[in-house]
């Protein structure tokens, strides 16, 4: 193993470490320390993963809007693989956030599921981005199912600004943003014990993501070699 | 079911795809990790018989 394999690995050990702590810290925060919410009671303490974990697929699918833009100009394999990691991983935190949401759901609005217009809006990005794995792996020209998935994927990104647009277009279950708000900044909205906690799980869950990221563009970049090899050996 | 069981259903799930998610990433890390250097080392290999 070479001196910079050795470097990188312990990169991501590092990564994966602080991400370690920092969601244990979240989660500490979150269940023990942060207060009860004054109208939803304990129920609401699933909003410190279900705001993170959107937050989180937003910045994935940002990253795939990206990489996607990059490849389709500069045909670079690398955007490519940074498009097609982040997009696996922004349909895991999507999944993750539709899957909270409908149990925050239950006890406050009653059902498990409704066809509100964010939820709705949610629903298609998941399928927008599950579509786009799928459509990578039903072509097997690589260099075109990177090019279709990279139009799929600059466009399902436009499906972001309707969901954060959602609450206030239409009359909608879900409620406005809490923090994200643009008449008011985040701690005259919200108590500074709440504000900590999230601060403090959003911090884990991207370090996480970073961490996850780093081992999927990973895998994808051995695999390209394995294929290179394999082609030049003619395997 | 109560508030709390509604609170430990939700982390419980977080936490559980997301070990599973990387639990079944490492997996294909070492995979790809060990077929890379198992060609790298018989390129090497048919590199040394040609010289």
């Amino acid at each position: 193993m070479g001196r910079s394999t050795k470097t990188v690995k312990r990169r991501k050990g590092i990564l994966g470490g602080l991400a370690l702590v920092a969601v244990v810290a979240g989660l500490c925060w979150s269940l023990l320390v942060a207060p009860p919410d004054a109208y939803q009671g304990e129920v609401q303490r699933i909003m410190y993963l279900h705001l993170p974990s959107i937050l989180t697929a937003y910045l994935s699918y940002f990253l795939v809007f990206i990489g996607s833009g990059m490849y389709l100009w500069k045909r670079d394999n690398k955007d490519d693989l940074l498009a097609h990691a982040a997009a696996e991983l922004g349909v895991l935190f999507t999944a993750l956030t539709i899957i909270e949401g409908s149990i925050w759901g239950k006890p406050t609005w009653g059902v498990w599921w409704t066809w509100d217009a964010r939820l709705t809006l949610t629903a298609i990005l998941l399928l927008i981005y599950a579509g786009y794995l799928m459509l990578r792996s039903s072509i097997d020209d690589e260099q075109r199912a990177a090019s279709a998935a990279a139009i799929l994927g600059i466009l399902g990104f436009l499906d972001i600004p309707l969901i954060h647009m959602s609450v206030y277009w239409w009359r909608t279950l879900h409620q406005p943003p809490s923090i994200l708000r643009p008449d008011k900044a985040p701690w005259e909205n919200v108590h500074p014990a709440m504000l900590t906690a999230l601060a403090i799980s959003f911090v884990g869950f991207l370090l996480l993501y970073f961490y996850l990221l780093s081992l999927r563009y990973r895998v994808g970049e051995m695999r390209q070699e394995i294929k290179a090899l394999r082609l030049e050996r003619g395997v | 079911m109560g508030a709390w069981g509604y609170v430990s259903l939700a982390y419980g799930i977080v936490c559980g795809a997301i070990l599973m998610y990387w639990f079944l990433l490492k997996r294909r890390y070492n995979a790809a990790e060990a077929e890379l250097k198992r060609l790298r080392s018989s390129e090497a290999a048919a590199n040394h018989d040609k010289s």
